[in-house]
């Protein structure tokens, strides 16, 4: 069992590793609207970025946007909200490098894989999220819990930082990556993301076509 | 639908949205495997699917790929799996109702890990809830039973 | 106080009647002799040889009323009878027995763990009304109180031995040989020329020999088992997921069963339509129970589901709505007017305090909490024409007869119970809800059996929660020492709360109220306990330790203000003050194990606190780091005084298991309410200790003491406050509320 399991392990973590093939493709029905260069002032895309920022300020896009620490964080009424402030996942959850959990207890022991997309299989509140592919942190270089508007905005249209994406790649990544949608549908009475896929995507195209300006720290 | 229970294949006829736990507790007799949360939070229901640790409160039936693993298929009173030996070594159990998923993880944790040190072992038994406190035997054993297992 | 004198001398009571070919033959300490149980349904060759002995050809029984909620209480009453019968522990098996007067506690009664404080007599107890009745009708056969070891320690060692004696003469009269030349060993007569006879061979001949009365204890120094490392009985089948807990136990023909209740806490239901519900699959019926409906299905997941497709009109629960208001009726106490006891008062607080510059004063708080046992509540009812049968884990197995009684009009007698296994309880299963709700919805399916299973959110949010309390202290020093103490602890009552529930009022103050405070081992000049009895509000029960869970940091936690104040060292200055000689010697063991030597500095920090409760001194000393990531509690040092230790093995596993459970409450655990319904419903919000907060815990069980005493319960409530004193020397943050997370991180 040994050999296979681990093969099993090390196969998932190579899938979770290789950005494009995160998790499982599917389009999400959303639409890379294009804006040519210049024709959104830099004022317009800097609101856009805002928009953009929101959501990925929001908790239920940043709490998986942690740093080298590799811990996901817990944000939300329930979870320490009374507390007024935002904690670590509880159960000593810790992703490690792989961002998956393989050197220490898989994501997916808990945050199980669907067999396909079902918008109602997060419906149990407080249950562990789940998505027709790899529950996994994003990126350690899309560092985003705790960020800066100017920070984030900085990573994101650094190329060494953003998995060496084009805006409008990172604007497909959005459409295609199945647990960015499942922020927008959380189910449980969880928030959902603000604005919507589209919004965010159109934001991204926008603050593109402005030259993506980046706010003053 | 035909799922495969501790080596054997079983047709079980119900809802593909229902957990893996209750089609094992309530369709199939398994007991073994325990309801304590049903949200992910105490790790009671765990077992191995293909090897790995899953909690089978959160593993709808109908996404269910692969050959499932309880308690009772990881070994017997009459053939003991290391990890239920050091267990029984070490008497870790007080109430007892949390511990078929205590060592299903524990035994996956070796299966990948023959000789884990205490933050590896925090790692993963962290998200294994003991409401009678008996971690420290926890932990003792898991050593126990690594050393058993290099040993073969 | 005489008769129960007298019914104390006459502890070794036989009674024998033969029956079917087996016999009874009893001990047990009551005035008259209750009916041995085990005659009931004995078949031939079988002997009921004592109510805790049953014997037949397959081999011993030891019967252990006192049920095992995780604590190894089978274990431990199994081996003292198997200490006398001569026969070892893996060669017997082990049942609870029926519900039966013979089976009651009596330190219960004494102890009076959730009645009363240790030195109220009996007799006091015995000649009220409510009570009186409550012990003699219901026979008390009752698991609290860390009372197993105290009520069995003599009773199953003769009980035992009594077994023994009689095997011995039904030997004798088999044989020939005189009995005195018999022994007896591993469940055997041993004949002087070698032979043996075991014991399932003698049953016949034994049940028709009248009992020895008067058989001595063997001496410690002969003990086999007693205070030697056992193997627990239940240990194998823990190990491997074969045990049948009772959320496990199936019945032919058993229909699955949930429930939803009005969310707020024991508010009535107005109406209910069920109408979608009812089309799930699965579901077979949903009937109303007394405050919400039972939801009976083919499958314990579609009734969860069904559950949430039921809409309902609730109404409001019976107590304030907003926890402000809560604790403003504990603040509200503080007065004369609800004075409940005030049962420690040395010296004089009054003239100390005027005579002080410096007066020193402090609230304290303590949540509710709920019990949450990881097996939820359960139960298993089938209501025939002229019987019930009951499969469920439950402490309070009596209660439960009398109360099925009165919902089906059967007499307690045709209540038939089966005491399960349980996956833990503190306190939980002493409440008899989810059997009477069972009990509701199998009236309405007669023949079926219903297997009632809670989920867990349903568990949680209508648990009877831990009291929640407030205490106020004042005090003052002088030279370097403890001048004067003076604490005030307001809390409804539990015993009231509880014993309510069961139809029973009970006179006279709630000594749970200041129990873990008033009786304290500390010769301070001038010191007042007094207990102020809060009106009830949200119904509360017995959680581990109850009185003492929370009075054991009130008291723990307003003395560490005086002795800094003082400028002295914590541990010292309990020591200097310390005036029992058992009490003095946990905190010696306590010093000396974890090297006290003041201050440890560089960030970490150590405190200490000792609580005696249920009679047991229990001293710990926590040491912590502050970390970035938090406090991180390194060490605990736990000794306590037991009078023996019975198996050193459960004894160690049993406190380390106590410190866990009240650092973690302590650390992050409360049930709040808001408009009635409890804001924690899983175990996201209600973690308590994980893994990788374990510290390592050293324990060591003192010997000094002439009462054999419980375990289960006297390590939890010194853990919170040596854990807040810990913190307190490693961050200067004085903590005078749980849980602590509300104001430090844990790492």
């Amino acid at each position: 069992m040994k050999t296979t399991t681990i093969a099993a392990i090390l196969s998932a973590a190579l899938f979770a590793l290789s950005p494009s093939a995160a998790t499982a493709e599917t389009g999400s029905g959303g639409v890379v609207n294009e804006f040519a260069d210049g024709s959104v002032t830099r004022e317009e895309g800097l609101t856009n970025w805002q928009t953009y920022y929101e959501v990925a300020s929001h908790p239920r896009c940043s709490n998986c946007h942690v740093g080298a620490s590799n811990q996901p964080m817990w944000t939300g009424p329930s979870y320490g909200a009374s507390l007024g402030k935002a904690r670590p996942h509880g159960m000593n959850v810790n992703a490690g490098e792989s961002r998956i959990g393989v050197e220490t207890l898989m994501c997916s022991t808990c945050h199980t894989t669907l067999s396909g997309p079902d918008p109602d299989a997060n419906a149990e509140p407080h249950a562990a999220p789940r998505v027709a592919g790899a529950w996994q942190l994003a990126p350690v270089e899309a560092e985003w819990f705790g960020k800066s508007s100017s920070y984030v905005c900085n990573q994101l249209r650094d190329p060494e930082r953003n998995g060496d994406r084009s805006i409008r790649e990172v604007a497909e990544h959005l459409d295609h990556d199945v647990i960015l949608h499942w922020a927008w549908n959380p189910g449980g009475g969880r928030e959902p993301a603000p604005h919507s896929l589209q919004m965010a995507m159109d934001a991204l195209m926008k603050w593109a076509a402005a030259g993506t300006p980046c706010p003053a720290e | 639908m035909k799922i495969s229970v501790n080596g054997q294949t079983r047709d079980v006829d119900v809802e593909p949205d229902m957990p893996l736990l209750w089609v094992l507790r309530d369709e199939l007799g398994i007991t073994g495997v325990k309801y304590g949360c049903g949200i992910a939070q105490c790790g009671a229901c765990t077992v191995h699917v293909d090897g790995l640790a899953v909690r089978s409160c959160q593993l709808r039936v109908g996404d269910l790929d692969g050959e499932v693993t309880t308690i009772e298929g990881l070994g017997t009173p009459d053939a003991l799996h290391a990890v239920q030996a050091a267990w029984i070594e070490h008497q870790v159990a007080q109430c007892g109702y949390c511990q078929s998923g205590q060592i299903m993880a524990a035994a996956a944790l070796l299966d990948t890990n023959d000789n884990p040190s205490d933050d590896d072992i925090d790692a993963v038994m962290s998200a294994n809830l003991c409401r009678c406190g008996t971690y420290p035997r926890i932990r003792e054993a898991i050593k126990s039973a690594a050393t058993s297992l290099r040993s073969v | 106080m005489g008769r129960l004198k007298t019914f104390t001398r006459r502890a070794f009571l036989i009674g024998s009647t033969a029956v079917a070919g087996g016999v009874a033959f009893g001990a047990y300490a009551v005035g008259k002799p209750h009916a041995n149980p085990l005659l009931d349904g004995l078949g031939d060759n079988e002997a009921a040889l004592t109510p805790y002995v049953r014997i037949d050809g397959d081999g011993v029984t030891l019967i252990t009323p006192r049920a095992d909620k995780g604590q190894g209480a089978y274990s431990v009453q199994a081996a003292l009878i198997a200490e006398e019968l001569d026969v070892e522990l893996d060669q017997i098996k082990v049942d609870p027995g029926p519900p039966a007067p013979a089976y009651w506690n009596r330190a219960f009664a004494e102890e009076g763990a959730a009645f009363m404080a240790p030195g109220d007599g009996i007799a006091n107890w015995m000649t009220h009304g409510a009570l009186s009745a409550a012990i003699k009708t219901m026979g008390m056969q009752v698991t609290g109180g860390s009372t197993t070891v105290p009520d069995g320690f003599v009773k199953l060692r003769q009980a035992g031995a009594a077994a023994r004696e009689t095997l011995k003469l039904a030997a004798a009269q088999k044989t020939g040989v005189a009995a005195g030349e018999l022994k007896t060993q591993a469940g055997q007569v041993m004949l002087p020329d070698g032979t043996s006879i075991p014991y399932s061979d003698l049953a016949t001949i034994a049940a028709d020999i009248e009992p020895p009365q008067d058989t001595a204890l063997r001496d410690p120094s002969e003990w086999r088992l007693i205070g030697k490392p056992m193997q627990r009985v239940d240990i194998v089948p823990k190990s491997t997921g074969t045990l049948n807990y009772g959320v496990d136990y199936k019945i032919d023909g058993m229909v699955h069963a949930t429930i939803v209740l009005n969310p707020a806490q024991i508010g009535p239901m107005n109406s209910f339509d069920a109408s979608e519900a009812l089309k799930m699959r699965g579901i077979k019926a949903v009937v109303p129970v007394t405050g919400g409906v039972g939801v009976v299905a083919n499958n314990t997941w579609r009734a969860f589901q069904a559950a949430r497709a039921i809409e309902f009109d609730w109404g409001p629960a019976p107590f304030p709505a907003a926890m402000e208001d809560h604790w403003q009726a504990l603040a509200e106490s503080f007065n004369d007017d609800a004075i409940d006891s005030r049962k420690r008062d040395d010296g004089n607080v009054e003239h100390a305090f005027a005579e002080t510059a410096g007066l020193i004063s402090a609230e304290f708080r303590a949540p509710y909490l709920a019990h949450a046992p990881l097996e939820p509540i359960s139960a298993i009812v089938r209501i025939d024409e002229d019987g019930a049968e009951i499969w469920t884990g439950t402490q309070i197995p009596r209660f439960i007869q009398n109360n099925v009684g009165k919902i089906t009009g059967l007499d307690p007698d045709q209540v038939k119970v089966h005491v399960l296994y349980m996956g833990g309880s503190f306190g939980h299963r002493l409440e008899d809800e989810v059997v009477k709700q069972a009990t509701e919805i199998a009236m309405q399916m007669k023949g079926t059996p219903v297997k009632l299973t809670y989920s867990r959110e349903e568990d949680m949010v209508h648990d009877f929660p831990r009291q929640i309390a407030m205490a106020r202290m004042r005090g003052s020093v002088r030279d370097g020492k403890v001048e004067a103490y003076d604490l005030g602890i307001s809390m409804p009552s539990v015993v009231a709360s509880q014993m309510a529930r069961q139809g029973l009022s009970v006179p006279g103050p709630d000594s749970m109220i200041v129990a873990g405070a008033w009786d304290q081992p500390f010769a301070i000049p001038n010191l007042r306990v007094t207990g102020y009895r809060a009106p009830e509000l949200a119904p509360i029960s017995s959680w581990r330790a109850v009185g003492a869970s929370s009075n054991g940091f009130f008291y723990n936690a307003g003395l560490d203000e005086l002795i800094h104040a003082a400028g002295a060292d914590p541990l010292e200055e309990r020591l200097r003050l310390c005036n029992i000689p058992e009490a003095r010697k946990a905190l010696e063991a306590v010093a000396e194990m974890s090297g006290w030597d003041g201050v440890l500095g560089d960030g970490r920090g150590r405190g200490v606190a000792l609580t005696q409760s249920f009679g047991v001194h229990c001293a710990e000393v926590i040491e912590v780091t502050n970390t970035d990531a938090g406090i991180k509690i390194d060490k605990a040092y736990v000794a306590a005084e037991v009078g023996t230790v019975i198996d050193p093995v459960n004894f160690d596993n049993l406190v380390k298991g106590g410190v866990i459970f009240g650092l973690g409450h302590a650390m992050n655990c409360e049930i709040t309410y808001t408009d009635g319904i409890a804001d924690q419903d899983n175990f996201h919000v209600f973690e308590g200790m994980r893994m990788h907060q374990c510290p390592v815990i050293e324990v060591r069980g003192l010997e000094n003491g002439s009462r054999t005493l419980g375990i289960g319960e006297p390590p939890v409530p010194p853990a919170a406050p040596a854990l807040a004193a810990a913190i307190f020397a490693a961050t200067g943050i004085r903590l005078r509320e749980m849980p602590f997370h509300k104001f430090v991180d844990f790492a």
